[in-house]
């Protein structure tokens, strides 16, 4: 039986809220099995954090000190995890399902011979492996995922758990690594463009998403319950990518995250990245012909119908109740 | 120049999913297959390189008769060459397990470029991309929304949170792992879909690929244990009645959050 290894990651020079999440994890499943928790605290600059870490639940924590860090840099990523694991006695790895952390955790399995499971939002420990529950069909439906034993490489999916709130004892511990010459070269990051519609800013939002069928429904169903409201329109990942609408009316983990007053979602199944971005809303309306989207769990009332049956009528109502 | 896509064929996106006897995974009998989102944007992408100039698509898919459908299918919208591996033993494999037979195969083809989506819709586990890199010993990145090719190099941004994107220089032969939304996927001609027809298709063996026993349920280090409905939490509240009653309903709940 192994130890558990925790990626940490690093953002604007500060250990990410997922790190802590992860911090939680591995402590839960480290107290109920006897098992160590270490860390990799891995960058340019970095001793400061790592040693924060170790007070944060980051156990034994190796640094990991390197130009080729400082920037995200799958390839350089991948090698000094690879050097944590061995370091750490690791048969659990925990990184976070982050744009960084799914480019790396795949490539450390598989360079390694080892198990992996991908975007979990529970783990335990079971006999000599794991159980894992994630996902499958783009949040239709629940998987358990198991191990038997060996190293399984874990990527756990942000705001599964609270962050890690304790101070713990740890230790921090310099790891050298020799990365070779890379094939890989981080260029720059490039912001987000300024929107026209920013819909962080909207107090209601009534979003639609492939439900609503072609991209003219969007200006002759959608936009009209929208205005009548007062509200902004917004619409799920599909759409954009559909070219029905451009990127800046996107709700979820790659677009906008939003918490507006009202959230109404018409036609939206609801996979996870589009709940990221709109399920902290303080009141949240789905409309959707299949009693099984996902988009029912994180709403406060739901209506399964046709929202061609029911948002233009809406939309009429509204507007007559506005006089 | 060759390019090497790899597909997955996977249930329709409005395929009922209904569990099968085992409980761990979905009945496929009498449901439409289709390829994966994910995938049709990078043969997309594979096919627009080859109509700017002189490059080979092929494609490689995994899987039991059915998929020979997809790989028409991607013929038939352009690429060069179908490669399908069919066989039963290749069955129950984890990620690793598919990128093992696809790195087989793609060492046998030694493609420049090898495009694929970043995850499947059925299974989304984003794994099979960045492992058939590390197998291939192949620098890689995922979530490309834009691929620009150089002589020896290739420029990719790809997608991070909040509408940002990282710019990332990857050296040939590589292996990009493509999201949704990259491009406007294309549709097969008819002319496209009858020249499909005459081009190769070949099928192949986890044996001829030299994998047998390394792949398939036998080696797989994880599996899935069970299926089910996610718990569905109590929180909605789910409107009966004709379309007035919910209108109305839905028009007194707007009034007592104060926003009418």
């Amino acid at each position: 039986m192994g130890n558990i290894l925790i990626v940490a990651e690093i953002q604007k020079g500060q250990l990410r809220e997922a790190t802590l999440e992860l911090a939680s994890f591995a402590q839960k499943v480290a107290g109920g099995s006897g098992r160590e928790v270490h860390s990799l605290v891995a960058g340019k600059g970095i001793e400061a954090l790592a040693d924060e870490f170790s007070k944060k639940g980051g156990g034994t924590v190796h640094v990991v000190e390197s130009e080729n860090l400082e920037h995200h840099n799958a390839e350089a990523a991948i090698t000094a995890i690879k050097a944590a694991i061995e370091a750490s006695g690791a048969d659990l790895v925990l990184i976070s399902n982050t744009p960084s952390g799914w480019d790396v955790a795949p490539g450390v399995a598989a360079s390694l011979d080892a198990g992996f499971v991908s975007e979990c939002f529970a783990i335990e420990a079971d006999g000599d492996g794991f159980s894992f529950h994630r996902r499958v069909f783009n949040g239709k439906l629940d998987a358990n995922v198991v191990s038997t034993g060996g190293l399984v490489v874990a990527s756990v999916q942000p705001g599964a758990t609270t962050p890690f709130s304790e101070t713990t004892d740890g230790s921090v511990s310099k790891l050298d690594v020799s990365f070779g010459d890379l094939k890989t070269r981080f260029v720059e990051v490039k912001q987000a463009e300024a929107k026209g519609v920013d819909l962080t800013k909207a107090s209601i939002i009534v979003s639609g998403g492939r439900g609503v069928g072609a991209p003219e429904k969007f200006p002759e169903v959608i936009q009209p319950l929208a205005d009548a409201l007062g509200g902004a329109m917004g619409a799920s990942r599909p759409v954009v990518d559909a070219g029905w609408l451009p990127h800046e009316y996107q709700v979820g983990s790659s677009g906008q995250v939003v918490q507006p007053k009202l959230y109404i979602a018409a036609g939206i199944s609801g996979a996870i990245q589009h709940l990221v971005g709109m399920k902290t809303s303080n009141y949240i309306v789905a409309i959707n012909k299949d009693p099984d989207a996902p988009i029912f769990e994180v709403a406060d009332l739901g209506v399964v119908a046709d929202l061609f049956d029911i948002v233009p009528a809406l939309t009429a109502a509204v507007t007559a109740a506005k006089g | 120049m060759k390019i090497m896509v790899c597909l997955k064929q996977v249930p329709h996106q409005d395929a009922r999913l209904d569990i099968d006897a085992d409980g761990t995974w979905i009945k496929e009998d009498g449901i439409k297959f289709e390829i994966n989102t994910y995938d049709t944007y990078a043969l997309e992408e594979a096919l627009a390189v080859k109509d700017a100039g002189d490059a080979e698509v092929v494609v490689v898919s995994i899987g039991p008769d059915r998929v020979t459908q997809a790989l028409r299918t991607a013929l038939g919208m352009g690429a060069d060459r179908a490669i399908h591996v069919k066989d039963d033993e290749a069955n129950g494999s984890d990620a690793l397990g598919i990128a093992k037979i696809l790195a087989a195969v793609g060492k046998e083809e030694s493609p420049d470029l090898v495009y694929m989506g970043l995850m499947s819709d059925d299974g989304n586990f984003a794994a099979v991309a960045p492992m058939l890199a590390q197998l291939l010993g192949i620098p890689h990145t995922t979530a490309a929304i834009k691929i620009e090719r150089a002589n020896g190099s290739v420029t990719v941004d790809r997608e991070i949170e909040g509408g940002a994107s990282e710019v990332v220089e990857l050296q040939v032969p590589c292996l990009i792992a493509v999201q949704s939304g990259l491009n406007q996927v294309r549709y097969a001609s008819l002319k496209g879909i009858m020249a499909a027809k005459k081009k190769p298709l070949d099928v192949k063996s986890v044996s001829d690929l030299g994998l047998s026993g390394q792949v398939g349920a036998g080696a797989a280090k994880v599996k899935v244990a069970k299926i089910a409905p996610p718990v569905k939490g109590e929180t909605a509240e789910i409107l009966q009645g004709s379309t007035d009653e919910v209108v109305a309903s839905l028009v007194n709940k707007i009034k007592e959050l104060g926003l009418l």
